[in-house]
């Protein structure tokens, strides 16, 4: 049989089932110190970052991630440092990354730190982590500016070096990184927060060495990536086999397309000769490309919170060098999300008709990241970035939901009003569920949001790039199209004005900065949608009598002639 | 005269009543007893008196009586509250279903959110703001109440939930629309946010406050009856609640804001072994309770049981779940107990537990039809479990049926049962390893400083490996191990916790805010225990903040060094203490502002408690304990004939080194070679670990 029991004769399947639940109760560990020790919000409240241990070799063999964009992006940091520093790694040493092209894969702010394990001299495991740092220096606060034209312009580039050398601080590295950041202390402060994910990672992984011994735990690794094989593998089997194609429009009209071929041993995505990389930072890195598709395989194959290196061994990617999802250096990529959530989604549109079970319409495919930086009269200087939730997609089994973060997000938070307002210089003035029409269907698209930033502070400067502002997402089976994102400046004088982008633009005290995000696609024919939930929609508000009429044919219907009213506001 | 104590926790299965008897003249207290009836939904109140009946108490020879019941968690898990509805900030009637837009179950397209308790159409907005300091920006506009109330009853609402953004700063705008709703509609149940958390985060306090309201009339309906029910046979004495806070509360205070029951049962075990522990002499304490389906762990720091307020229903590693903010004693639970399942996954993985085979089927050996093989028939196979007196002497151990559970993973390993029930035992171990590690190495705390308190059915029988692996110096199994929850009951005091988020950096210029703040909570206290007939002079206070650095989110609580209110508050001995408590948690400190966000006084008034009474010593030998012995398999340790002890014979001063067993009815205390127990006055059981390897 093949199965952990048989092909791992040499060590006791006990032995290795608590190697491996401590593999996950240490990457649990990690995450919790590291979301706990956070200075700034993107880290304790949007969960945008991750820890990972590692085998010797750089293959991911547990992971702690509140998104699952990061899980598979701390492997090729320690790869990175492994194919740099080959030789030279010693026992107490930590290597910082962010460089997008070899070991940071996705963008400038997100800070990879690797700290190599030991075992009598020998070594056994990495540790990893990954946060995303609010700034980094660069063209413009936040580091990310939808006007950057190459990397350098997106801040200090950390590329894989040293930031302990055998237990002791590489002081010089720190006195850069507080120089170059218009957030020292914030930087700083989430700097010491990944290293003490290490360090707990380090404590308990000597540890289990100790115990068990080294080769042990090594041979518990291997079995635990040839499990997580097993268990994509398995998946795959309950898959449709062929070759699957989708294409899409970019906002700007751009063409896009991807073929998935799904074999009995393969799942390949093929992403060649999409249109060349942006003069401009929606660019995907290959390695960023790469974690799209792989959560886009995860999803379908091995759904579930656990993942390793070896859930992702069936998957293969072909790309082109040079194009959107396969940018080449030094090509900016601050606005990477962008095109990565972009690249998921065209894949699980090529998928979606074919198991409308296991994948739903487009949802509101975006981001929606949006940084406001103020300054008070008093001078000081406050940076917030946030993502935003919105609408996603019906399936063949029930309406899409409202208002969640994207499908690059996992267990994200958003962060409370309350706590938005005492320290960010401003003041929400609204945050509903949208009052926009889209995503009807037998199953409806789940509803965006509609949110009102107020600036309170003397100036301020707004920074944000949405997708899906003019192509919605997408229904199947009959479901209508989402709505769309849109991002508005309503001025202190009245003054209304759509913005495609915001890149560091200038914002005056009383200005509101409108969010709205999309709906999600529908499923099916919304005439087949029975009329009591029709008349539930409307009496929530959800939809109005217009669309109920128009979309949904609610008037022709004999038996339900009465109004529910619409709710008490 | 004689009069009783006594105290009942309704479970899921059984109604729990334990009490004791009191001298009112000489305050002697007689031993502490306990019975068990039937639980008896949807009438739960009858199982209550049942119990009594059975113990052949009469509710009239009640001089004290606390109750904990489920009522409020099971409306909640079966949603089967009242119709409510949601007054709310304008622009903000979506929060409740808005939530916190979090998806755990990161690789699932098809994730379902969970339904928010209040639907679309019954929330509510009114035009009114506060600011982030407290600051009123727009008075609230009542204008449009009366046509809104009108809605609400035309929609059968029952019970309505009041929660503005800022209130925990400022309660003026609730207050105003409560007061109006009870003018305008006397009968409706309705709540305020600030009446039930004074804490920040719009979400959480939003869903507290909605989810207090759709269990409000329940909870009143249900005391009352309760209280109906007591008075009519005889009761004279005063009735409390237990809170999810590991404290009691008066009935008034209980119906006043019922979610703090949410959580009433599991924390009276953690109680009773904090205050086992003062008696003792250890204050710092690992808490491991091993029952039939779960494993619950909690740490007690010099004397303390931790109680925060980020609290969930629901909540899994799939699902986001609802959020309480209420005090409710920390403790992680985890799906490992005796009737924890040993299985084999897809993918070929070997796991055991979470699934349980509970009461019924229960464990292969209990021969009711258990097919799977679990931690108890391991235990039996390897001899820790004495076969001749398998629970309590009642049941026969059925061999065949363990066999049978166990071949289709021996065959699939090739092993011979004792070498998988090694193995089975080991996993669980390792689960209940990671879980004790959670409460402490996770949090910063060191094992080595802590002793190891274990009961429950299963708690003695799992303690000592446990402790090996962790490196805990000492293991104490309490007399009565099996019913200590149940004690624990008879040991809470009346507790009420407040907490307020105010946040402010902490300095000199700081220290009157302070000091001001903790003067207008005990003021608080003082009147909220006045209403209920309690003087000021009964109550002592405890004072907690939950402290950050500048620019961080997340908080540690900290005791802040205030012996008595009015003297001035010591800034630089509370930074201190958070840097500590930081760098203990967090592995380092920062040279950054400190603030201080959330004030937390907790104000208890004690209860007389049962005195632990002195095991009696008749000068018996420790050979006199002994029982016939049995090879048993101590794994690592090897197969010795253990030397097997009557635990309930045992005298204090009695002292005896593993390989050993100490059994009693529903006590097996498994002693590896080389740790040495001893008995203490009481009769507890200490094992002092020997930590050579």
């Amino acid at each position: 049989m093949n199965d952990a029991f048989s092909g791992n004769s040499d060590l006791d399947p006990f032995t290795a089932e608590i190697i491996q639940l401590s593999l996950t109760a240490i990457t649990d560990e990690m995450f919790s110190s590291m979301a706990r020790a956070a200075m700034s919000s993107v880290i304790y409240e949007v969960l945008d970052f991750g820890v990972a241990i590692t085998d010797a070799e750089g293959e991911l063999a547990s992971a702690g991630a509140g998104i699952p964009s990061f899980v598979g992006m701390l492997d090729p940091a320690v790869k990175a440092v492994i194919a740099k520093h080959a030789g030279g790694i010693r026992d107490g040493d930590i290597f910082i990354s962010n460089d997008p092209y070899t070991g940071g894969v996705s963008h400038i702010n997100d800070v990879s730190l690797t700290m190599p394990i030991f075992h009598d001299d020998r070594l056994i495991a990495w540790t990893a982590s990954k946060g995303h740092w609010l700034d980094l220096g660069g063209m413009s606060p936040g580091s990310l500016s939808p006007a950057a034209t190459e990397l350098f312009q997106e801040g200090l580039i950390l590329p894989d070096v040293r930031l302990f050398h055998a237990g002791k601080e590489v002081a010089p590295v720190f006195d850069i990184i507080r120089a170059n950041s218009r957030l020292p202390e914030q930087c700083i402060g989430d700097l010491w927060a990944g290293i003490s994910a290490l360090r707990t990672g380090e404590r308990r992984l000597r540890e289990l060495c100790r115990k068990y011994g080294a080769s042990a735990v090594e041979r518990a690794i291997r079995a635990y990536l040839e499990y997580g094989e097993r268990l994509s593998r398995l998946g795959m089997k309950a898959l449709p086999k062929g070759c699957f194609e989708a294409e899409d429009h970019l906002d700007d009209g751009r063409l896009i397309h991807a073929a998935v071929t799904i074999t009995e041993d393969a799942f390949i995505v093929d992403l060649r000769d999409n249109p060349p990389q942006d003069q401009g930072p929606v660019n995907s890195t290959v390695n960023s490309t790469r974690v799209s598709a792989q959560a886009v395989f995860k999803g379908i194959a091995a759904p579930g919170h656990w993942a390793n290196a070896g859930s992702f061994r069936p998957l293969k990617l072909l790309t082109t060098p040079g194009t959107l999802f396969h940018a080449q250096a030094p090509a900016p990529v601050g606005l990477y999300y962008e095109n990565k959530i972009r690249s998921a989604d065209l894949i699980c549109k090529a998928l979606a008709p074919h198991m409308p079970e296991l994948m739903p319409a487009g949802h509101f495919c975006s981001i929606c990241a949006t940084l406001i930086r103020s300054e008070d009269v008093n001078g000081a200087d406050r940076t917030f970035i946030e993502p935003e939730v919105g609408g996603w997609g019906a399936s063949a089994l029930k309406d899409g939901e409202n208002a969640q973060f994207s499908a690059s997000h996992g267990d994200t938070f958003n962060c409370p009003v309350e706590i938005n307002e005492a320290r960010n210089g401003i003041e929400v003035d609204r945050l509903t569920l949208n009052g926009e029409s889209g995503g009807a269907g037998r199953f409806r698209g789940g509803k965006g949001i509609d949110l009102r930033y107020r600036i309170l502070a003397k100036r301020a400067w707004l920074t944000a790039e949405f997708s899906r502002r003019v192509t919605p997402p997408w229904g199947i089976a009959g479901g209508r199209d989402g709505s769309r994102n849109r991002l508005e400046l309503l001025r202190s004088d009245g003054q209304v004005i759509e913005l495609a982008s915001a890149a560091n633009l200038e914002l005056g005290r009383g200005d509101i900065v409108r969010i709205v995000t999309a709906n999600g696609g529908g499923f099916g024919d919304p005439r087949s949608r029975p009329s009591a939930e029709i008349l539930s929609d409307i009496r929530n508000g959800y939809i109005d009598t217009t669309e109920a009429a128009n979309d949904y044919g609610l008037e022709s219907r004999t038996n339900d002639a009465q109004s529910p009213g619409a709710g008490p506001n | 005269m004689t009069t009783f104590r006594a105290a009942s926790d309704v479970g899921g299965t059984f109604t729990d009543l334990v009490y004791y008897s009191v001298d009112e003249e000489t305050a002697a207290c007689g031993p502490v007893n306990a019975t068990k009836t039937d639980t008896t939904p949807p009438n739960f109140e009858r199982g209550v008196i049942n119990s009594m009946r059975k113990a052949s108490l009469s509710p009239a020879d009640l001089s004290f009586f606390a109750h904990g019941t489920t009522v409020v968690i099971n409306a909640l898990t079966e949603k089967k509250g009242v119709k409510t509805a949601l007054v709310t900030t304008k622009g903000f009637r979506d929060v409740l279903e808005i939530a916190r837009g979090n998806r755990p179950d990161l690789f699932n397209f098809n994730f379902r959110k969970p339904k928010p308790f209040v639907e679309r159409y019954l929330r509510a907005e009114l035009d009114e703001r506060v600011g982030y300091q407290g600051e009123l920006l727009r008075g609230v506009d009542l204008e449009p109440l009366p046509k809104l109330l009108d809605y609400f009853r035309s929609h059968q609402v029952e019970a309505i939930a009041v929660c503005f953004l800022h209130s925990y700063a400022s309660t003026e705008n609730e207050r105003l629309v409560v007061e109006r709703i009870k003018q305008l509609w006397p009968e409706v149940s309705v709540l305020a946010s600030h009446e039930i958390s004074r804490e920040w985060r719009e979400y959480e306090r939003t869903n507290t406050t909605v989810l207090a309201a759709y269990v409000h009339p329940i909870a009143n309906r249900y005391i009352d009856s309760l209280e109906k029910q007591l008075h009519a046979s005889g009761f004279r004495g005063k009735a409390f609640m237990m809170q999810s806070n590991g404290g009691i509360a008066t009935v008034q205070a209980a119906k006043a804001n019922p979610i703090a029951m949410v959580e009433s049962g599991p924390a009276s075990g953690i109680f009773a072994a904090a205050y086992l522990g003062k008696v003792i002499g250890e204050k710092n304490l690992i808490v491991l309770d091993i029952g039939g389906t779960t494993a619950k762990c909690a740490l007690i720091e010099d004397g303390e049981v931790k109680v925060g307020t980020d609290y969930y229903i629901g909540k899994t590693r799939k699902n986001p779940g609802y959020p309480i903010q209420t005090p409710v004693t920390e403790i992680v639970e985890i799906g490992n107990g005796g009737g924890s399942i040993a299985w084999v996954d897809k993918g070929g993985k070997l796991h055991v537990g979470p699934q349980s085979a509970g009461a019924d089927p229960g464990p292969a050996a209990y021969g009711k039809g258990g097919e799977e093989p679990t931690s108890t028939d391991a235990n039996l196979a390897l001899g820790r479990i004495d076969p001749n007196s398998f629970v309590g002497g009642e049941i026969e151990p059925d061999w065949g049926a363990v066999d049978r559970a166990f071949k289709p993973l021996r065959d699939r390993l090739g092993i011979d049962r004792e070498a998988l029930a090694r193995g089975v035992i080991r996993i669980a171990n390792a689960n209940m390893t990671n879980a004790l590690r959670l409460v402490s190495t996770n949090k910063g705390y060191d094992p080595r400083d802590f002793a190891l308190i274990a009961f429950g059915g299963g708690g003695a029988m799992h303690a000592v490996a446990l402790a090996e692996e962790l490196k805990v110096p000492r293991v104490i199994v309490p007399v009565n191990s099996a019913v200590f929850s149940a004690w624990g009951m008879l040991l809470t005091d009346l507790r009420r916790d407040y907490l307020q988020t105010r946040p402010m950096p902490l300095g000199p210029a700081n220290a009157p805010t302070v000091t001001d703040t903790f003067g207008s909570m005990i003021a608080q206290a003082n009147k909220d225990y006045a209403d209920e007939g309690i003087a000021a002079s009964q109550i002592t206070f405890e004072y907690h903040a939950d402290m950050r650095y500048q620019g961080q989110e997340h908080t540690v609580k900290i005791a802040l060094p205030i012996r008595r209110p009015e003297e001035p508050f010591e800034v630089d001995e509370s930074i201190a203490r958070f840097h500590d408590a930081h760098e203990q948690r967090y592995t380092y400190r920062l040279d950054t502002g400190v603030q201080l966000v959330n004030f937390h006084l907790v104000a208890v008034v004690s209860v007389p408690k049962p005195q632990l009474l002195p095991k009696p010593v008749t000068g018996r030998t420790l050979a006199q304990t002994s029982l016939p012995g049995r090879k048993v398999d101590f794994d690592k340790h090897g197969i010795h004939e253990a030397a097997i002890y009557d635990g309930l014979a045992l005298e204090p001063g009695m002292t005896f080194k593993g390989p050993a067993v100490v059994q009693e009815p529903a006590v097996t205390l498994v002693v590896a070679p080389k740790h040495e127990v001893s008995v203490d006055g009481y009769g507890n059981y200490h094992v002092a670990i020997s930590l050579e390897d």
